[in-house]
């Protein structure tokens, strides 16, 4: 049985290279410069050259970039969390005629391919002069997401026991302490689970971005990697950096919320 | 489960309440969704030129039809979405039966295979446009090291390659994820059943078809469905890597229409809407078709 076992794992290791071998051949490549990158493609760093995190933060924009992407990131995942835990609530704790029909038309949302909405939603923000603009595409972002983020916290609100808000009731709450006082509380951990992924999935999205902003000083760091591989092909090396640039703070997430965020990227395939 | 709800939901109906939770929300949503969707309709219907829009009826449909740019990236994508599901789900079961053994580790591996996932579209193509290298990508180094160099090739500006390519891509991206939900699936089954299968200690074949698979059948049925919804809307990987070059053959769907709304000087948009409104009304008919075949499907069963 020992020789089993060993396959397996040997099969295991393979499919781990293959895996996660190109992310480490990133992160070697992103601290080495393109002359030695093109003597060895595949060689160990010899000297670490991190200055070229510095210099690609300064010098190519990425600043700029992750800045803008952190700001309507963290933005649209704010609205995101208040506008979309309100309505999740609403729908799953108050019965009211439509309910299930607004529930519904939300939950296919989720399956719509974009493009039924870019062009109409470059048109319309051309019309209010949010087209170019960082809260234009924040605002853009909370809708897209908002289907998925709903429809992870109704699930979660309808499984409390009601018990505890009859409870809160005859002890005088109204209906907004009774939300902000206990349902969110309890529900804090379906709440972090879509704040992660929200994060995840806007900080990655670049549909939308292209179509929607084409100022130098607006693009998302997507949109930047993009336009710096499209004027430096060549320079193999520092569009590395920049890589690793936007892939840190995913893999930060993912160190510290593992667990979460698998959990929160499997809810809509679970049964 | 209905009599659950009934007992949870709060009998009053405070509308005040009600209607300031849900009124941000629907405001968003029929902003930014709704209005969109209706209006990319209207569009189909228009030549939508920056000086105004002129109604020409069904001219867009008619002109589509015949476009055969459109029917090509139709094709692609439709090999796309059929070919990814079996892919993806195919590798997840394969490396689900290899996890499902107890290995030491498992969790490690469970955690490194399901990084892919989590890279943007833009970082996964520019890494494996530089895999696919001609001259020093990882998959041709590999194929001259163990003496296949004469199958070395520009693997993404072949007509023949491309798409293949692409579409190897996506699977390596979404393999582990299928295998994590998959082997959730596993756990949460009682743990009777997968020690008997132990016990019984039938051959991997045996294990994959009699014990895995069926006891897995409806989660396994939602990944085909969530692969092949998600192929059909795939762009971002194919705008980075070729464009839907070289000679249409990796063009989307997706693609297609953002070329002729945003790329074509012909600036008309009405035209890319009618593409958007028809890929739409597909999309969702086969979302509809696979759901109601699966659950008709499992009430067979029985």
């Amino acid at each position: 049985m020992r020789w089993r076992l060993t396959l397996v794992m040997v099969i295991l290791g393979f499919y781990t290279m293959f895996a996660a071998g190109p992310f480490a051949w990133v992160a070697l490549m992103s601290v080495r410069t393109t002359t030695e990158i093109t003597a060895n493609h595949y060689a160990w760093p010899k000297t670490w050259h991190w200055e070229k995190f510095t210099e690609a933060w300064f010098g190519s924009g990425y600043n700029v970039y992750f800045q803008n992407s952190t700001l309507v990131v963290c933005s649209a995942v704010l609205v995101l969390t208040v506008v979309g835990s309100m309505a999740a609530y609403a729908l799953a704790r108050y019965r009211f005629p439509s309910n299930r029909t607004i529930y519904f038309i939300l939950f296919s949302t989720i399956v719509f391919p974009p493009q039924i909405t870019v062009i109409a939603l470059f048109q319309i923000l051309v019309q209010y002069g949010l087209y170019n603009s960082l809260p234009g595409l924040t605002l853009v972002y909370v809708a897209f997401q908002l289907p998925l983020t709903v429809y992870i916290l109704e699930t979660f609100f309808r499984r409390i026991p009601g018990e505890l808000f009859d409870a809160a009731r005859i002890d005088g709450y109204g209906e907004f302490e009774v939300f902000w006082r206990i349902a969110l509380p309890i529900s804090l951990p379906a709440i972090s689970t879509t704040v992660i992924l929200n994060t995840i999935l806007l900080w990655n999205e670049f549909l939308y971005a292209v179509v929607l902003i084409t100022d130098e000083s607006k693009r998302t760091l997507p949109l930047g990697i993009q336009r710096f591989m499209g004027d430096q092909l060549e320079d193999i090396g520092m569009i590395a950096t920049g890589l690793m640039i936007a892939i840190i703070p995913v893999v930060l997430i993912y160190a510290f919320f593992s667990e979460k965020l698998i959990k929160g990227m499997t809810a809509g395939a679970m049964k | 489960m209905i009599t659950a709800n009934h007992q949870n939901v709060s009998q009053r109906s405070p509308w005040g309440a009600i209607v300031t939770f849900l009124l941000p929300a629907l405001v968003l949503y029929i902003a930014f969704t709704a209005y969109p969707v209706v209006r990319t309709f209207w569009n189909s219907f228009h030549h939508v030129l920056p000086k105004g829009e002129t109604f020409v009826g069904l001219e867009n449909y008619a002109e589509l039809v015949k476009d055969e740019f459109f029917w090509r990236a139709v094709g692609n994508t439709l090999i796309w979405s059929l070919a990814s599901p079996l892919l993806e789900v195919g590798i997840a079961l394969l490396l689900a039966l290899a996890l499902y053994a107890k290995v030491p580790g498992a969790r490690f591996f469970r955690i490194a295979w399901f990084t892919p996932v989590l890279m943007s579209y833009v970082v996964v193509g520019i890494l494996w446009s530089w895999i696919y290298n001609y001259e020093w990508g990882a998959l041709n180094e590999t194929l001259r090291w163990i003496g296949l160099g004469n199958w070395a090739r520009a693997w993404l500006g072949r007509p023949d390659t491309a798409l293949p390519a692409l579409i190897f891509i996506t699977s390596w991206m979404w393999a582990g994820f299928n295998l994590v939900v998959l082997l959730a699936a596993l756990h949460s089954l009682p743990s009777e059943v997968i020690e008997a299968a132990e016990l019984d200690n039938c051959g991997w074949w045996g294990k994959l078809v009699y014990v895995i698979v069926p006891l897995t059948k409806a989660t396994l049925l939602n990944l085909l469905v969530l692969s092949f919804i998600g192929k059909m809307k795939i762009f971002d990987l194919v705008w980075i890597t070729t464009k839907g070059g070289p000679l249409w053959s990796t063009e989307t769907v997706s693609t297609y229409v953002y070329k002729r709304a945003f790329e074509w000087n012909t600036f008309d948009l009405g035209y890319p809407s009618a593409i958007a409104a028809v890929w739409f009304v597909i999309v969702i008919s086969a979302v509809l078709g696979l759901s109601w075949l699966l659950r008709h499907g499992e009430k067979l069963e029985y």
